[in-house]
């Protein structure tokens, strides 16, 4: 049972991010002006695409509470309105690279939240049906994100869930003592896909959620030892998405004792970063997004938990 | 003390030797050191119970040499009332081992061979009793502190321990376990080292660890240490001999 002093401290940590992102989220812009080459603006699709998945989240969750709701809101709204440009952006990387997953992977939340861009949704459907689409070559995880969002799409499937996690890292459930952190974010992302972003955890298998529950507390340990906030913030999402969160207190207070005066979460402990307004923006916003990602997911669990009656175990 | 580590090596390095099927003569163990005693006994108090291990570990009697000085050892560094549990542990394992290795065969009390009380008799200086020292501090320890404590302690990491250390140790195997891949990641082989020869006397350790990996593992990467490579040689030659059916013995992994 998680204390209610621990839930605050895990709801703060979101609360202050979501605002932190409403405030900076200029930083979202793809083309700041018109000196922004296109290789550059494709690129900065990508935190795009995150703010869109677990914005997503974050407005399900009712535990966010109104404030945050509305926040998120406006944050999805301008990314698509302004800086999608209604999704014409999409459309516009869509005609350079056809076979490119990066537009279709952030088309999939936005289209989730009800937001359309027909012309985009008829060639993707029919650069879908080419052999090549199912034949790109990617990392194992990549491949099972793809699977997991033509299955949110509704699109026939390149390849199985089963097959596609199997060949991840986590899916064979390899020596845990072996986890470094290229490997720690593929485990973290393959759980990710698995459950649609904390909105599912029952699509996590159940050998993987023992191995997790076996061994995520020692990767706990180790990044917050090492100060890692952002592959530590992925990690605590991970235990919300198990049948039984740890949601252990001594990690969470120091998660959330690592960030800035202004909400912020830095990438890792050492010096903030400092400089360009665009430089500290591209430092901060992805263990911040990840920091409001495992908040809120944290503390729904711990809020599901003090309301489920005694005996009934986790909700 | 860079004496007494380089002693502490050599004769670390001996019992490898020994547990490895190597030359062990009558002269025992101990008898390679050289002829500073003081320094010999220092060393094996250092090594503890583990000086008689590969009699315990390969059923062949304790050469008397090596009898002999652990008894020194015992005598020459009794625990004080102010010494911690892991000494009183450490000085306790030695007498048990002791006891073991000097009874007679199908003897049915062996503690009675250093006239240790055969049942809880009163306390020593130490507080000790028969059934050992206090274990309340382990039992209560997060599983980080309970596995820095039973690598520090796993000389009792034996066949057949009935310890309360290894009470508790059989009691926490997934713990141990975490302990085991948290002293492999920050590169702390002893202690690595020392978790994994005590998963390899527990049951109930989470077949994905890959303990047999990890034990081979800690000694390549770490093996330089002889008593790295003392509590994985012990390790490994327990599961070899762990005659239990395959379906007790966990931990197997890749």
């Amino acid at each position: 049972m998680t204390e209610p002093s621990d839930i605050a401290v895990m709801h703060e940590v979101g609360d202050r991010a979501i605002a932190w992102l409403h405030r900076n989220q200029d930083g979202f812009r793809p083309r700041q002006d018109d000196s922004t080459s296109d290789f550059e603006v494709k690129d900065r699709l990508k935190p795009i695409g995150e703010l869109a998945l677990i914005g997503k989240v974050l407005f399900r969750e009712g535990v966010a509470g109104s404030r945050q709701a509305a926040l998120t809101r406006q944050l999805l709204d301008t990314a698509w309105r302004d800086h999608l440009d209604g999704g014409k952006v999409l459309t516009w990387m869509q005609q350079q690279e056809p076979l490119s997953p990066i537009p279709f992977e952030i088309y999939v939340p936005f289209h989730e939240l009800g937001y359309e861009e027909p012309a985009f949704e008829a060639t993707l459907r029919s650069v879908h049906t080419l052999e090549s689409w199912s034949a790109m070559e990617t990392p194992p995880v990549r491949r099972l994100g793809i699977s997991a969002f033509e299955r949110r799409f509704g699109l026939p499937r390149s390849i199985t869930t089963e097959a596609a996690t199997a060949a991840t890292w986590l899916g064979r459930r390899p020596e845990p003592w072996t986890v470094e952190m290229n490997v720690g974010y593929a485990v973290t992302h393959t759980v990710f896909h698995l459950t649609d972003w904390g909105e599912n955890p029952g699509g996590l298998p159940d050998d993987l959620a023992e191995y997790l529950a076996q061994w995520l507390p020692a990767w706990v340990d180790d990044w917050l030892d090492i100060g890692h906030w952002d592959l530590l913030g992925e990690l605590l999402v991970v235990d919300a998405c198990l049948p039984e969160p740890a949601l252990d207190p001594v990690a969470w207070r120091a998660f959330a004792e690592a960030r800035t005066e202004d909400g912020a979460m830095p990438a890792q402990r050492g010096p903030l970063p400092e400089g360009r307004r665009e430089d500290v923006f591209d430092a901060l916003y992805h263990p911040t997004l990840v920091a409001a990602f495992a908040s809120v997911l944290a503390t729904s669990r711990a809020m599901g938990d003090l309301r489920a009656p005694a005996g009934s175990g986790a909700a | 003390m860079k004496q007494l580590s380089g002693a502490v090596h050599d004769l670390a390095s001996e019992l490898v030797s020994a547990l490895r099927g190597g030359d062990h003569s009558v002269a025992g163990t101990t008898g390679s050191l050289g002829g500073d005693e003081a320094l010999t006994v220092a060393a094996v108090r250092t090594l503890g119970a583990d000086v008689l291990l590969p009699s315990t570990l390969l059923s062949r009697p304790a050469p008397e040499p090596d009898v002999a000085v652990c008894r020194a050892a015992v005598h020459a560094y009794p625990p004080g009332p102010q010494s911690s549990p892991t000494v009183a542990w450490s000085h306790w394992a030695m007498e048990r081992a002791l006891a073991r290795v000097t009874a007679p065969p199908h003897a049915p009390s062996p503690a009675d061979a250093l006239g240790i009380a055969a049942t809880t008799g009163p306390p020593d200086a130490a507080g000790t009793t028969d059934a050992g020292p206090d274990v309340t501090a382990l039992r209560e320890a997060s599983w980080q502190a309970l596995t820095h404590q039973l690598s520090v302690l796993a000389a009792l990491a034996v066949p057949g321990a009935d310890s309360a250390v290894a009470t508790e140790a059989a009691r926490r195997p997934v713990d141990v376990s975490r302990g085991f891949v948290r002293a492999v990641r920050r590169r702390d082989w002893l202690q690595a080292a020392g978790a994994g020869r005590w998963l390899a006397v527990v049951d109930g350790v989470p077949p994905t660890l890959g303990l047999d990996a990890g034990l081979r593992f800690t000694l390549r990467m770490g093996g330089a240490d002889a008593r790295v490579a003392l509590h994985v040689h012990a390790a490994l030659l327990m599961r070899a001999n762990d005659t239990r059916p395959a379906a007790a013995r966990r931990g197997g992994g890749a």
